[in-house]
């Protein structure tokens, strides 16, 4: 099974617009049906067995208001959460069959449920993993096909061994709610009876602390031994091409991994609480037997008395001195500097344009008769980029010098290679030279 | 007790510790059980540091309750009072430490933890007037946005001085150090005695004597956040910022002067003082000739 991203599964939860919407009355009542079905041995539940139950349910919210009329608002709003499922499948002929949906087995799981992690709950699980996770990694070794793998592993490793795997954390969960259970315990104890609290207290930080080190040092003690199977299953299934088998592998020793972590960072941040509460209690409720202090302070800061400051040190941090460097004067900014007269160069006293029209002129007077041959007879020395500029030339020098005549559709002449040119016809002038 | 590695106190001096923890205590921090290293190097210790810091003037101070200061007693180290938002947001945490609720988050409270603590007590109006004594008519958002302004900016001073301890985010942990806050009225004795007894050990200053201090770093902090946007960055006590450099007289002697001194005054010390300088008696309040 691939692992889809984190933010695919977020947008596709987003666009189900998924919500639940339940008052005490729904859970009360989810949990009566719950409650009924176990007892009762019920795989579903008539409409009647609803209404019986729903107005038990109701009878313990809301004593005495009206019921009846309000079961059926409230088995549809179960029914449009997916939470109470039909599953008779006969429609309209007859009265319908429902059963609490998987959704709901959950939510009333959560609130009834004492999922907590034990010491012996935690002993079972670990052995009952080192059972599983042994007899996936005897059955790895002996793997020969694709099917063996899918059934004498993967299949174990996803559901059997990831179910108790899921199970421990499932009642870590459940220890760190009751740790803040506990917490607000204290609390309670402590503003019920204040010094009277103090030996409460501590049972209740002790016999925590005491559970915590225990797990504690079970989950570092069988995680290391869970893990070397896991990685063992992990190598074989890597070394026979079975991806599949070794990523659920990998992903167990990551949860395994969690778990064992899971128990250091509560066991530090219980130790770090448990310090907190002795300490005060030590140095605040034992002192402080009437609680007195905490209402004189309160009069001081109100106002009561005169008022006064705490004195204390106040000697400025040592102060170090950087090295000190000589500061560097940097030139001002200035334009680099030119001559403002040029020195004279000599240029060629010859007229190009003059040059050109000598060209042209012998062209025309050779023979030629279209601008295309006078433009190849003047441009065929040049190199390419310069034939085209002296192209325009040309054709100007042979519209002053000569009689030039064209077809309204003048036809598109080559001259060499690379130039093409609409061509004209070209006649001297009648005056025999240049006009 | 010292333990065998302290000896001498050369090998306190020599612990890699010692720098630090030597700095912060004569910066004023108060060390308690969670700064674990620092306090088992100060219990291990005490021996030898107490007749140590009395040759600087200076009280090494250990409190039953679990923390250890320094206090200046004479004049070589320089001390200072904390001001009266200080006092005020300090005795409002050393209330919520004794309060089970903050038990029970493991003394984790937020700024706005004190903020509701200090309007419990002292009511919004008052609490207001305390933080903008100067004003007489203000725009009741800003002022209370000053108000919160001036919480914050007074629980991270407290926090430099390791009163509480600045967690992720907005959240801070109180420490058993708030309890001197409550010392006035910690014992049996009336109040009034109890605090006369500590003004004289130099633990306390009258608020007659600190509110001229604080009172005009106060000043100085409402003339700079007037705006919206008031500074909170801005260190008030930074204001009374000692001078940098140790005088060349100083520096060179023999007496042991670790740091710049502000010595706190009495009136006649004040008059004594005028008179070497022949200044004439009748001056003016800003310090002109009149």
């Amino acid at each position: 099974m691939s692992r889809r991203a984190p933010e695919d599964v977020i947008a596709a939860v987003a666009a189900r617009r998924l919500s639940l919407d339940l008052g005490p009355l729904d859970v009360c009542f989810l949990v009566a049906l719950y409650v009924r079905g176990e007892g009762a041995q019920l795989a579903s539940f008539t409409e009647v067995q609803l209404e019986d139950v729903f107005a038990q349910a109701a009878a313990a919210i809301e004593p005495g208001a009206e019921i009846k009329r309000r079961a059926a608002p409230a088995i549809q709003r179960l029914r449009d959460q997916r939470l109470l499922a039909r599953v008779d499948g006969q429609g309209v002929v007859k009265a319908g069959e429902f059963a609490l949906s998987r959704l709901a087995t959950g939510i009333v799981e959560f609130f009834l449920e004492e999922d907590i992690l034990t010491r012996e709950s935690l002993s079972v699980l670990t052995a009952s993993l080192t059972v599983a996770i042994t007899s996936v990694l005897a059955a790895a070794r002996i793997a020969s096909d694709e099917a063996a793998w899918r059934d004498g592993v993967l299949g174990p490793l996803r559901i059997t061994i990831g179910e108790l795997v899921a199970g421990i954390e499932r009642r870590q969960r459940g220890l760190d709610l009751q740790q803040e259970d506990f917490q607000a315990e204290i609390r309670r104890l402590l503003e019920a009876d204040w010094f009277g609290a103090i030996e409460r207290c501590q049972g209740l930080l002790e016999s925590t602390s005491a559970t915590l080190r225990e797990l504690n040092d079970m989950l570092l003690r069988d995680a290391s031994s869970l893990l070397s199977l896991l990685h063992d299953v992990e190598e074989l299934a890597l070394g026979a091409g079975a991806d599949e088998a070794a990523g659920a592998a990998h992903r167990l020793m990551d949860q395994v991994d969690r778990i064992a972590a899971w128990g250091t960072a509560r066991q530090r941040a219980w130790s770090e609480y448990f310090q907190y509460v002795h300490r005060y209690l030590r140095d605040v409720v034992r002192l402080d037997p009437t609680r007195a202090l905490t209402q004189r302070l309160r009069d001081q800061l109100a106002g009561a008395g005169q008022r006064f400051a705490l004195t204390h040190a106040a000697a400025a941090p040592i102060r170090i001195l950087r090295t000190v460097a000589p500061v560097r004067t940097k030139p001002p900014v200035v334009r680099p500097r030119a001559a403002r007269e040029r020195e004279p160069v000599a240029e060629s006293t010859e007229d190009p344009q003059a040059a050109l029209d000598a060209k042209v002129q012998a062209s025309i007077d050779g023979g030629a008769a279209a601008l295309s041959t006078v433009t190849h007879d003047v441009t065929a020395e040049l190199p390419g980029p310069e034939r085209f500029i002296e192209a325009g030339r040309v054709a100007g020098t042979v519209a002053r010098l000569a009689r030039a005549r064209s077809a309204i559709e003048r036809p598109w002449v080559a001259v060499g290679e690379d130039l093409v040119i609409e061509d004209w016809a070209v006649t001297r002038d009648a005056r025999g030279g240049s006009r | 007790m010292t333990r065998p590695g302290y000896a001498q106190l050369q090998d306190v001096l020599l612990d890699a510790d010692f720098p630090d923890l030597d700095l912060a205590l004569r910066g004023g921090r108060h060390v308690d059980r969670d700064d674990a290293a620092w306090y088992a190097l100060l219990t291990d210790a005490q021996d030898h540091l107490e007749p140590f810091y009395r040759r600087y003037g200076a009280e090494l101070i250990h409190k039953a309750d679990g923390y250890y200061y320094l206090l200046p007693t004479g004049d070589k180290l320089s001390r200072r009072t904390l001001g009266a938002g200080e006092m005020l947001v300090g005795q409002a945490l050393a209330l919520l430490y004794l309060d089970p609720s903050a038990v029970e988050r493991g003394g984790i409270v937020s700024v706005e933890d004190v903020v509701a603590q200090l309007v419990a007590v002292l009511g919004s109006d008052a609490l207001i007037a305390e933080f903008n004594p100067k004003r007489k008519r203000h725009d009741e958002r800003i002022a209370q946005k000053n108000v919160r302004s001036r919480v914050a900016d007074a629980v991270r001073r407290l926090a430099g001085l390791g009163f509480v301890e600045a967690q992720d985010g907005e959240k801070l942990r109180l420490r058993a150090s708030l309890l001197r806050f409550a010392e006035p009225v910690r014992g049996l004795s009336a109040p009034a005695e109890a605090l006369a007894k500590l003004v004289a050990q130099g633990e306390v200053a009258l608020a007659d004597e600190a509110r001229e201090d604080t009172d005009q770093r106060d000043d100085e902090g409402e003339d700079q956040g007037e705006g919206e946007d008031q500074g909170e960055g801005e260190d008030p006590d930074e204001e009374d910022a000692v001078p940098d450099v140790v005088p060349e007289p100083a520096r060179s002697g023999a007496a042991p002067v670790v740091g710049p001194r502000v010595i706190e005054r009495s009136d006649e010390d004040l008059d004594e003082f005028d008179a070497e300088l022949g200044a004439d008696d009748d001056l003016d309040d800003d310090g002109s000739p009149g």
